[in-house]
């Protein structure tokens, strides 16, 4: 077979020079840097960018650390390539954003979106303000005193894990805004809900103390990336699934050590 | 035995009250607007047949959990095309009233004790809590993230195009 066969013909405008590679690279790990830090399984990540790259004729490869991600994209046609290096991105977990990005990879698939506006969209999505603190904060209580009703908690163990709860999430509401170490903040805020749901137990208003301390913690649970490890592992993609449990272990461990402090610190009776 | 009426109004309350705790943890993970609601229904849906597999079929909790987060799962299939956004937003809050936090603290409990037993028979028998609760807990939130991402894995059509 002559070399000359091997060759694609391509359209000469759908060719992409260097410059443009470079900025699709960019453009694609900032997205997935964003994606990841929202909490996206790494299986929507895959897909979302590889329908973008597919679309402009691209190949694209992810490696997935626990802090960063690579993105290497290349162009089969011409044999240039392109690769940045993110942070991946502190956002919190957001399913708000989540959606909006796996809603622009399909405008930029289907061509309704160039790359320079689907980067304007982009910095427009992920700067989107959540929902206020205090009505999160309203609803994580009654959901927090919901999750002891399940447990089999009267009315009185219910209450006080409002009470917990309330004095809990609003300690990590301000130590979130003075930016303290996360592990450092879900340790105090166990401790603090821990320690209000044990004292409480003293008062005769409930017959379900147990219920009323183990439920007080639960708001803390970090449940999204214990199910996003399990889903990347599913996935194939171990290290990145490795990362996510341990730091999701690391966070319940504080819950832990927290839960335990506050209890034998107020009603030591309770354990032992 | 209880009866009849008795047995709705604690399904309905079960149903109730997981649909709350469905929604302040969707809450949490800032969903996109009017998605809320659809957290709690699916959420009640899935913990209702958990609660009805444990209490009336004497399912066991891990088997239970599993049948339940599969419906979760199914649920969120079926809605998040209609909404627009990956079925993940529906089906991982409404999977965290499932979370065995009793186990949980029941585990920690009995660790805390272990660690401060007098004598080989009450270490042994405080760390026998401390594993048979712990692997409850394991397998529990395993099986509820396999259960939920069953479907999502054997639909993928449907469960990435959802936000075209």
């Amino acid at each position: 077979m002559k070399q000359q066969d091997l060759l694609i013909e391509v359209d000469p405008e759908l060719l992409i020079d260097q410059e443009y590679l470079d900025q699709l690279s960019n453009f694609f790990a900032v997205y997935a840097a964003y994606m990841l830090g929202c909490g996206a399984t790494c299986i929507r990540i895959k897909k979302n960018l590889r329908r973008m790259a597919n679309a402009m004729h691209l190949q694209v490869d992810l490696i997935i650390l626990s802090h960063h991600v690579t993105v290497v994209c290349t162009d089969n046609s011409t044999g240039l390539n392109a690769q940045h290096i993110k942070r991946i991105a502190s956002v919190g977990v957001s399913f708000e954003i989540n959606t909006r990005l796996s809603e622009l990879s399909w405008k930029v698939a289907e061509h309704k979106l160039t790359i320079d506006e689907a980067e304007n969209v982009f910095y427009r999505i992920v700067k989107h303000k959540p929902m206020p603190d205090m009505r999160i904060m309203l609803l994580v209580v009654i959901a927090n005193a919901s999750f002891c009703h399940l447990f089999g908690g009267d009315w009185g163990a219910m209450l006080i894990v409002a009470f917990a709860t309330l004095l809990g999430y609003g300690l990590k509401i301000l130590l979130t805004s003075y930016k303290w170490e996360t592990k450092l903040i879900w340790l105090l805020c166990s401790f603090v809900s821990a320690l209000a749901a044990a004292g409480f137990t003293y008062l005769p208003i409930t017959s379900t103390p147990d219920w009323a301390i183990s439920a007080s913690v639960l708001y803390l649970i970090p449940g999204i990336p214990y199910i996003n490890s399990i889903s990347d592992c599913l996935d194939g993609h171990y290290l990145c699934s490795l990362g996510r449990l341990v730091h999701a272990f690391a966070l319940t461990v504080c819950i832990a050590l927290g839960l335990t402090a506050g209890i034998m610190l107020a009603n030591k009776s309770l354990i032992f | 035995m209880d009866s009849v009426i008795d047995i709705i109004l604690h399904l309905l309350g079960d149903m109730f009250f997981a649909g709350l705790a469905a929604i302040g943890f969707a809450a949490i993970s800032h969903p996109p607007t009017g998605v809320i609601k659809f957290c709690g229904l699916i959420a009640a849906v899935g913990h209702v047949t958990r609660t009805c597999l444990i209490e009336f079929a004497g399912c066991h909790i891990v088997l239970a959990s599993l049948s339940g987060s599969i419906i979760v799962g199914i649920m969120a299939i079926l809605i998040a095309p209609k909404l627009k956004c990956p079925p993940e937003t529906f089906s991982f809050p409404s999977l965290l009233p499932m979370i065995p936090g009793i186990y949980a603290y029941h585990s920690i409990q009995a660790l805390a004790m272990s660690l401060t037993a007098q004598g080989e028979k009450s270490f042994e028998h405080w760390f026998y809590l401390f594993e048979s609760n712990g692997l409850i807990t394991a397998l529990v939130v395993v099986a509820m993230v396999i259960g939920q991402m069953l479907p999502i894995l054997l639909f993928p059509k449907i469960s990435f195009t959802s936000t075209k």
